[in-house]
């Protein structure tokens, strides 16, 4: 087989990326001694997987952190799309005095990571009383540059005479917006849920500001908390709890594969 | 002397077969065209004529050299694609002298930006900048060479493909559906440059087109393929005048030939719709008949009971022409009948008339497509 | 909002002196639909960015009374401030060290895995897993492998008979560590870049090539894949340094800047000192330093390159 060669070095370069997983893995179902005997064995001699993931779940309240991951990032999501299709659909079709300021601004906005803005945003939540809240860790990501430039640039391939149509037909441009272009934007949009979503699932430095009652903690913060909590002795321990918040989004992503990509690349061959 | 030879060539994809054992030579200086509907296995044929595909089994020769088993790059044939794979980050002079850089230049003085010091580099940059020069200046893009592909029009791209095609002066020359890209006004005026080209050039062309008359107008001969097969391959007016196959018959001719089913009876007429249609033949039982609209002519109802009933459906004035469309009890499809502008008068949709083929002139096939061999009988005086 | 008849609807065609009736709909309606946006705009992302503007000017200490202009203070303690340069060396090291192996790697994985047909769907999953695994989980997961008694990686390393470093606790380790967790991080997110860019090449490009006489590999990748990734390749490029500027995570669960500020890390510094010691004036010059560094790297990258690399 011709292939072979290829196939071959493709699967030890797979092999090498999986490490990391297949050692959490191996990991947490073993005793704390079988951890510090240093073998390099994957299958544990006692299996101690309800004690390793039994801690955790008592420890730490795995499930409210998951919890608390979808709500922030599907409520950010929420914002986001309801702000950036009409948006996004306005700077793509309307044609209005300022336009080409406001997209001046999106462009800038592309340009700043969301991190150089945290320390006025802490003082304004503070201000406002809305630490340690769901607004503290929703807010500020609700208008995603990138959102409205990815969805205006979809829009823009979208036919012009669509729009005619709906406008002979009497809608409004608001009914324009969520019952002609939304239907449509559906790949995009998912594209895009997609890239917020992982996004903010992984980000660890706005939520460590803002965050610090327990009961609020994403699901990263969940896992730092832990491990000052274990102070890192009992490996299995620890691994069991990575494997836990790290679940829920690896299952999603090899449930929805193409999505997952397609939600990656759209946010850079497009633009 | 062969220009190609193809042999016995198959294709199978999986359990799909492309090509069903397809023979054809083509001479040096020859143009051939392979023409068909898309899917009948042309382009897959000239991508193995090229080396681009291998071929199941069979075999392909060039110039008498068994190339059957070499890649494209050593076979020395050029290839002139549908969306011209110009590359988009070289200006044209650099497109048309990449086939000449590859082949005589070594790999070590291909190294960028060192390379050119490497031996007799220099000289033979030298020469290559000169031969596209000529071959830019005889496809009129001389002054274009600085820029890129995306600064030239669709016509200009063209001849970039073509101009890259003949620097190399090719033993092969094929070409997949090059015109197919261009608005119809400069299709017209870029096919009879292409055969001027050809000839130039000299080199045996393969022209793959699923345009008829782009193959008929610009061919020495015509292979016309479907479902991988070659069904007939002749000259233009052989295939126009003689079509072997009723599926050539159907393919070739605008607009395209009426066809009947019909019956050749146990006393060898052969009759549409019980009418007789002018022709005998050995073969019994149902056949197919078929008539050029320009050989059917439509009479009035009036006339004696010669003729296939019919009424007009349809009526289209083109100018230099009158297109009648008529619908026969025996035909799902419409009749259409070609007839001089001057007989205008006469025809009204709505209609009833009798459609009169021309015997001398209409084609008998057996109803899976080969062509039956006919005579008239000697009352043909009445019908003509 | 109006509802808008069809005589403005059809906008491009009417006739001049109609244009102004023309915008007045539409007017109304840009403005009104991009309001929430703007809006959100103006609170969390403008207004804040001048805030940081002003701190950076400011001695403002979290939770004082009041505070003083100082002017360019800020910036000339930066450069006294040891760890503030250990900082910025450390993360142009990190970045000197995954942006070239994760791209390289990630264009080699790419044109390996469009060489063939089988197995791409799987080898693309599993090469992107890390990029959608949840980084402080992974990074905890890595601190077991190279964790320097019982982790897998010495533990092979010493019965080859090699050196077995102290990979996250010692300082001439440390970045290293890191960035060979950053590239793991960072590849499928450029595999998956490089993937869609090469599906973009026409295939009848590389059957020109052949028939231009371009055998091998390597004439292939230089005629027809590495021109026509170009686009691409500076996107990719673009990205994963910004997204090396920004690395924290890993940072924060495994070394927080040590050992001895070995791994301190821009964003970290930001953290530190804006929200451990609370110098929001300080932080706010280091956030603007930041800025400017990822600004530089888009701003240069897309003007120097950039016409060189889109064809049209």
């Amino acid at each position: 087989m011709k292939d072979l060669p290829r196939l071959a070095v493709l699967g030890m370069a797979a092999m090498i990326m999986l490490v990391p997983y297949v050692w959490m893995l191996a990991v947490s179902v073993k005793p704390q001694d079988e951890v510090f005997s240093a073998s390099l064995t994957l299958l544990p001699e006692k299996w101690a997987l309800i004690e390793n993931y039994g801690k955790v779940l008592r420890t730490i309240p795995v499930l409210t952190f998951v919890m608390n991951g979808l709500i922030v990032c599907f409520g950010i999501l929420f914002f986001q799309l309801l702000f950036a299709v009409p948006a996004a659909y306005a700077l793509a079709k309307l044609n209005f005095r300022g336009r080409e300021v406001l997209f001046g601004f999106v462009m800038l906005g592309l340009l700043v990571p969301y991190q150089t803005t945290a320390l006025p945003l802490y003082l304004g939540f503070h201000q406002a009383g809305l630490l340690n809240s769901y607004t503290a860790l929703i807010a500020p990501f609700t208008c995603s540059v990138f959102a409205i430039f990815m969805l205006r640039q979809f829009f823009k391939a979208l036919p012009d005479d669509l729009i005619a149509a709906a406008r002979i037909d009497g809608m409004g441009e608001f009914s324009i917006v969520w019952r002609v272009i939304l239907p449509n934007a559906w790949p995009a949009m998912t594209a895009f849920a997609i890239f917020s979503v992982v996004a903010h699932w992984n980000d660890l430095f706005w939520p460590l500001i803002v965050i610090q009652k327990g009961d609020l903690y994403t699901p990263a913060m969940g896992i730092l908390a832990f491990r000052s909590v274990e102070s890192g002795d009992d490996y299995g321990v620890l691994m069991a709890a990575a494997t836990l918040v790290a679940a829920p989004l690896v299952f999603a992503f090899l449930f929805a594969q193409r999505r997952f990509i397609e939600g990656v690349t759209m946010s850079g061959l497009k633009g | 002397m062969t220009g190609v030879s193809v042999t016995a060539v198959t294709k199978s994809f999986g359990t799909t077969d492309v090509l069903k054992g397809v023979s054809v030579d083509v001479s040096k200086g020859e143009f051939v065209s392979l023409v068909g509907p898309s899917g009948c296995g042309k382009t897959t044929l000239m991508r193995i004529i090229a080396g681009l595909e291998t071929a199941s089994s069979g075999g392909v020769m060039i110039e008498g050299r068994d190339v059957t088993t070499l890649r494209a790059a050593d076979r020395d044939v050029a290839m002139v694609f549908q969306n011209y794979a110009l590359y988009p980050h070289l200006t044209v002079a650099q497109n048309l002298s990449v086939p000449l850089v590859m082949r005589r230049l070594s790999s070590w003085q291909r190294i960028p930006f060192v390379g050119p010091f490497v031996g007799d580099a220099k000289a033979k940059l030298a020469a290559i900048a000169d031969e596209t020069k000529r071959s830019a200046e005889m496809l009129g893009i001389g002054h274009l060479m600085d820029r890129k592909p995306a600064q030239l029009s669709g016509g200009q791209r063209q001849r970039v493909a073509l101009g890259r095609a003949i620097v190399r002066h090719p033993r092969v020359f094929l070409m997949d559906e090059p015109l197919s890209n261009l608005d119809a006004a400069l299709r017209v005026q870029t096919r009879a440059e292409i055969v001027a080209l050809h000839r130039r050039v000299g080199a045996a062309t393969v022209y793959v087109t699923h345009d008829q008359s782009e193959a008929m107008t610009m061919s020495d001969r015509v292979a016309v393929m479907m479902d991988g097969e070659i069904l007939q391959i002749a000259t233009p007016e052989e295939i126009y005048l003689n079509p072997a196959d009723i599926r050539v018959a159907s393919f070739i001719g605008s607009p395209r030939i009426n066809t009947f089913p019909a019956e050749a009876g146990p006393d060898g007429v052969v009759r549409v719709d019980a009418h007789e249609t002018g022709l005998m033949s050995a073969a019994r039982g149902p056949v197919t008949f078929a008539v050029r609209p320009e050989d059917i002519r439509p009479e009035n109802n009036s006339h004696d009971s010669r003729g296939i009933p019919a009424h007009i459906t349809h009526v289209e004035f083109l100018g230099d022409c009158t297109l009648l469309h008529a619908e026969t009890a025996a035909n799902k499809t419409p009749v259409i009948c070609r007839i001089a502008p001057d007989r205008q008068a006469r025809t009204a949709v709505g209609e009833q008339i009798r459609l009169c083929p021309d015997p001398a002139r209409s084609f008998l096939y057996e109803v899976n497509g080969k062509r039956l061999r006919t005579s008239q009988p000697s009352m043909q005086a009445a019908y003509v | 909002m109006s509802d808008a008849s069809p005589a403005i609807a059809l906008g491009s065609a009417t006739s001049a002196h109609m244009r102004p009736r023309v915008l007045f709909p539409d007017i109304a309606a840009g403005w009104f639909l991009t309001l929430p946006a703007i809006l959100a705009y103006v609170l969390m992302i403008l207004l804040p960015l001048l805030g940081v503007l002003l701190l950076a000017f400011t001695d403002y200490e979290f939770g004082s009374k009041s505070f003083n202009w100082i002017g360019l203070e800020n910036f000339a303690a930066m450069t006294a401030d040891r760890t503030f340069l250990a900082s910025i060396r450390n993360t142009v090291v990190y970045c000197l060290f995954v942006v070239p192996l994760s791209i390289g790697l990630a264009l080699l994985l790419a044109i390996l895995i469009e060489a063939g047909a089988r197995g791409r769907t799987f080898f693309r999953a599993v090469f992107f897993l890390p990029v959608v695994s949840l980084t402080v989980a992974m990074a905890t997961a890595w601190q077991y492998l190279l964790h320097p008694s019982i982790g897998p990686v010495n533990v092979v390393l010493r019965g080859l008979g090699l050196g077995a470093p102290n990979w996250l606790g010692s300082s001439d380790w440390v970045l290293i560590s890191l960035g060979i967790i950053g590239v793991w991080d960072n590849v499928g997110f450029n595999l998956v870049l490089f993937l869609a860019g090469l599906t973009t090449i026409p295939r009848d490009l590389y059957a020109a090539a052949e028939i231009d006489g371009a055998k091998g590999a390597w004439s292939r990748f230089t005629l027809v894949t590495w021109p026509l990734l170009g686009p691409t390749l500076l996107f990719v490029i673009v990205i994963t340094m910004t997204r090396s500027v920004r690395v924290f995570d890993t940072v924060q669960t495994l070394t927080q800047g040590g050992s001895n500020h070995a791994s301190e890390v821009l964003l970290r510094t930001i953290y530190q000192e804006g929200f451990h010691y609370f110098k929001f004036g300080y932080s706010a010059a280091i956030t603007l330093v930041f800025l400017a560094i990822v600004l530089a790297i888009m701003l240069v990258q897309t003007r120097l390159i950039d016409r060189r690399v889109h064809y049209g």
